[in-house]
């Protein structure tokens, strides 16, 4: 009984609270419209990052074109003379060029010659790194440890030879009394 | 391509029709979800309506419409509470400085007892935990049944029964603490002889 009480109880306080709540409804039309003017201006924000994120693909793809067009080492016959024994580089525009053909193709003879230098120098370096290797294998093969003369002895010679066993073993024969038959 | 797009036109108009008559309780139960929060629940209901405008929520008839709603605004108003937890602690020192929000929508006219009652019953809900809250709210206020409200709080019958009793019994509890002030008015007000 006590409980059904209660229960009507907070029915009631419930009852009171949605009456109070149902005063203050925002109009079902005006929330409706700002969710739905919502939904167009993502899309503009999508135009305007996506036009942002075109825009700097193709600035990188440009540049990334430009610079490996610029990087190639596009002259084999000037890089072939770059590079003496010691290492040294020459670089390529030290071959004779008359001053008219240096006029007409200067910015293009420039671009070469940069990356013939920086070619023969790749090349240069490689080099000096082979060379230090293979002396540095040289000297390791040649090393020898500061204890391996105590390992010395006078009987190294016997220890090296092989004995004649077999001429050994005939010479035995002959002492034997039986012979097998 | 373009039947489709009709049917999908109509669908939202026809659903737009349901909303609206659903507007007052789902209004009702976003206040609860975001703690009484008047703003806060408007947004979470426009936030709903974006949801179902863009076609990520979709209403496929498994349940009754209000159940799916009432779903659609517990999951999104649990979701904005975490998106705005830094937010919330930040404005937290100029809330409390507010009123509270159900004094804010009392009418005018109503009485220092209605309101004090209110204030209490409001209190004592706020102790409560979610669920329990969640589950009283749906069946007293809502005027769901338990099966329902297991369905919108995504949880078995015997757990949405559960929370129901547990939370009946704390409320209980609770406004007994405040039988002195509170109990002689209300049962005034149910029985004025008696009093």
């Amino acid at each position: 009984m006590e409980l059904a009480g209660e229960q009507k109880r907070i029915q009631a306080l419930f009852s009171e609270l949605r009456l109070a709540d149902e005063q203050t409804v925002p109009r079902f039309a005006t929330t409706w419209n700002h969710a739905q003017a919502r939904t167009v201006r993502p899309a503009r924000a999508f135009n305007l990052s996506f036009i942002a994120a075109t825009a700097l693909l193709i600035g990188a793809l440009v540049s990334l074109a430009v610079w490996s067009k610029y990087s190639q080492p596009n002259a084999p016959a000037a890089v072939a003379g770059t590079m003496t024994a010691s290492g040294i580089v020459k670089a390529a525009d030290e071959t004779p060029v008359t001053p008219s053909l240096l006029d007409h193709k200067s910015s293009r003879h420039s671009s070469i010659s940069r990356a013939s230098r920086l070619a023969a120098q790749r090349r240069a370096v490689m080099l000096a790194i082979n060379q230090r290797a293979a002396r540095d294998a040289g000297v390791i093969s040649s090393w020898e440890s500061p204890t391996s003369a105590h390992l010395k002895s006078q009987n190294d010679e016997l220890l090296k030879s092989v004995q004649q066993l077999r001429e050994n073993a005939d010479e035995l024969k002959s002492f034997l009394p039986n012979k097998p038959k | 391509m373009r039947i489709d797009r009709q049917i999908d036109e109509m669908d939202i108009a026809e659903l737009k029709v349901e909303l609206e008559k659903l507007h007052s309780a789902s209004f009702g139960w976003a206040l609860s979800c975001c703690g009484r929060d008047r703003g806060e629940a408007e947004e979470v209901l426009q936030m709903v309506y974006l949801k179902i405008l863009e076609g990520k929520a979709r209403f496929r008839g498994e349940a009754s419409l209000k159940t799916w709603l009432f779903a659609v605004i517990r999951n999104t108003a649990l979701s904005e509470r975490r998106r705005s937890l830094l937010r919330r602690l930040r404005l937290a020192a100029d809330r409390e400085t507010r009123p509270e929000p159900a004094s804010l929508y009392e009418a005018p006219g109503a009485s220092f007892e209605r309101s004090e009652t209110q204030t209490q019953f409001q209190n004592a809900l706020k102790s409560l935990p979610a669920r329990q809250r969640e589950a009283l709210h749906l069946v007293f206020y809502e005027d769901l049944s338990l099966r329902e409200a297991a369905d919108v709080m995504r949880v078995s019958i015997g757990s949405a029964r559960q929370h129901y009793e547990r939370g009946k019994k704390k409320l209980r509890e609770s406004l007994g603490q405040t039988d002195n002030s509170y109990g002689i008015s209300w049962r005034a007000k149910e029985n004025p002889g008696a009093v």
